[in-house]
């Protein structure tokens, strides 16, 4: 699962939810990919089990690539605790995704399974996604 | 390459509020520059224009403009990201008979061998090549390439009149050895594991799959109240 090494501070702001992705909006390694439509938190844990799903379909002979890290602490107070006394415990790590990024790109496989692949990991993540491919005449 | 004519109306107004008036009326606004001539601000019809642009390298004859029709070609084309919509492009004026640098992108053609992987590392190639004369694409056979061969940039046939601007050693594709069902297997278990989804014993994978959603989501909403230990970042803070 994908957690940093080390961080330069333990308990982050909450990252903006706002705008749009402004790069990776391309797909850069593969031939095919799973475009974001709306702006979310996707957990480690998320992204492990949409790249599980992707992986179980196509089984061999494809390659998966992940363009999002999850680099940002989520914190998150106990429950039944007064307000105050500090910030939080971290609890999730996330990538904070706007809408536009691609997130996972895969290659090798035939169009149809590269399509119910990334359907079924499009269930793993919290936000409307579609399915892109390269385009040959994209400038 | 045959050209596409396209429409240019002269800009006379810049600037955010400007450029959305023009993408209103189903414009798209446009930069022409090159030859060390200034910049002149063009829109262009947006509808023929995304249709040209489906084309890579598509040659542009621009009409209307002041001082008679221009030969261009597509230099940065700038898209929503999310609907797709054009937004701006960069037009570079170019010459007959004028030599250009483009990329031309890479047809894989030909069948992959048994139990191998077509790990492409270059999906467009630099070349030079007379601006009215570009290639659509270059074709590079994988047909009885063995596992652990590669192909380079010199050895990708290329049109008459082409010239390669890449790298000639670097590598446009390579045949991998394709990874084992085991080691996929292995690996995928090993990663549930961590995850803590649990398969049921014996099951097939689309069974394993139909459970593993369910149990990934439940230990996720089941962890939620306590911090989990391998997920915790390290004391590192100053």
């Amino acid at each position: 699962m994908l957690v940093p090494r080390r961080v330069k501070h333990r308990k982050q702001h909450h990252p903006g939810r706002s705008g749009a992705a402004t790069g990776g909006t391309r797909i850069a390694f593969g031939e095919f990919g799973i475009q974001a439509l709306e702006p979310a938190y996707v957990t480690n844990r998320q992204i492990e089990s949409a790249r599980i799903a992707m992986t179980r379909h196509i089984r061999r002979g494809g390659k998966v690539w992940i363009n999002i890290y999850p680099d940002r602490p989520i914190t998150k107070k106990p429950a039944e605790t007064r307000m105050g006394s500090g910030k939080g415990s971290p609890e999730w790590w996330i990538a904070n995704v706007k809408p536009g990024r691609v997130m996972f790109e895969l290659a090798g496989v035939p169009e149809p399974i590269a399509r119910e692949a990334m359907r079924r990991a499009m269930h793993k993540l919290p936000m409307k996604c579609r399915f892109v491919r390269r385009e040959v005449g994209e400038a | 390459m045959a050209e596409v004519r396209i429409n240019a109306e002269p800009r006379s107004e810049f600037g955010k509020g400007a450029a959305r008036r023009v993408r209103r009326s189903h414009k798209v606004p446009a930069v022409l520059y090159g030859h060390g001539t200034p910049p002149r601000h063009v829109s262009l019809p947006g509808h023929e224009l995304m249709l040209a642009l489906k084309t890579a390298n598509v040659l542009l004859l621009l009409e209307g403009l002041e001082g008679g029709d221009e030969l261009a070609l597509p230099k940065a084309v700038q898209r929503d990201a999310v609907s797709g919509l054009l937004e701006h492009v960069d037009l570079l004026l170019v010459r007959r008979g004028e030599k250009v640098t483009i990329e031309i992108p890479v047809q894989v053609t030909g069948a992959l061998a048994a139990d191998a992987f077509l790990d492409q590392q270059l999906v467009t190639l630099s070349v030079e090549a007379e601006a009215t004369h570009i290639p659509q694409q270059v074709e590079v056979s994988i047909e009885g390439l063995e596992v652990g061969r590669s192909v380079h940039a010199k050895d990708v046939p290329l049109p008459s009149g082409s010239v390669l601007q890449t790298d000639p050693e670097a590598i446009v594709l390579h045949i991998a050895p394709a990874v084992t069902a085991a080691a996929i297997e292995e690996e995928l278990a090993a990663a549930e594991a961590e995850l803590g989804v649990t398969t049921p014993e014996g099951g097939a994978a689309e069974g394993g799959q139909a459970t593993e959603g369910g149990t990934a989501e439940g230990g996720q909403a089941a962890e939620g109240g306590e911090p989990a230990a391998a997920n915790e970042p390290a004391s590192t803070e100053a």
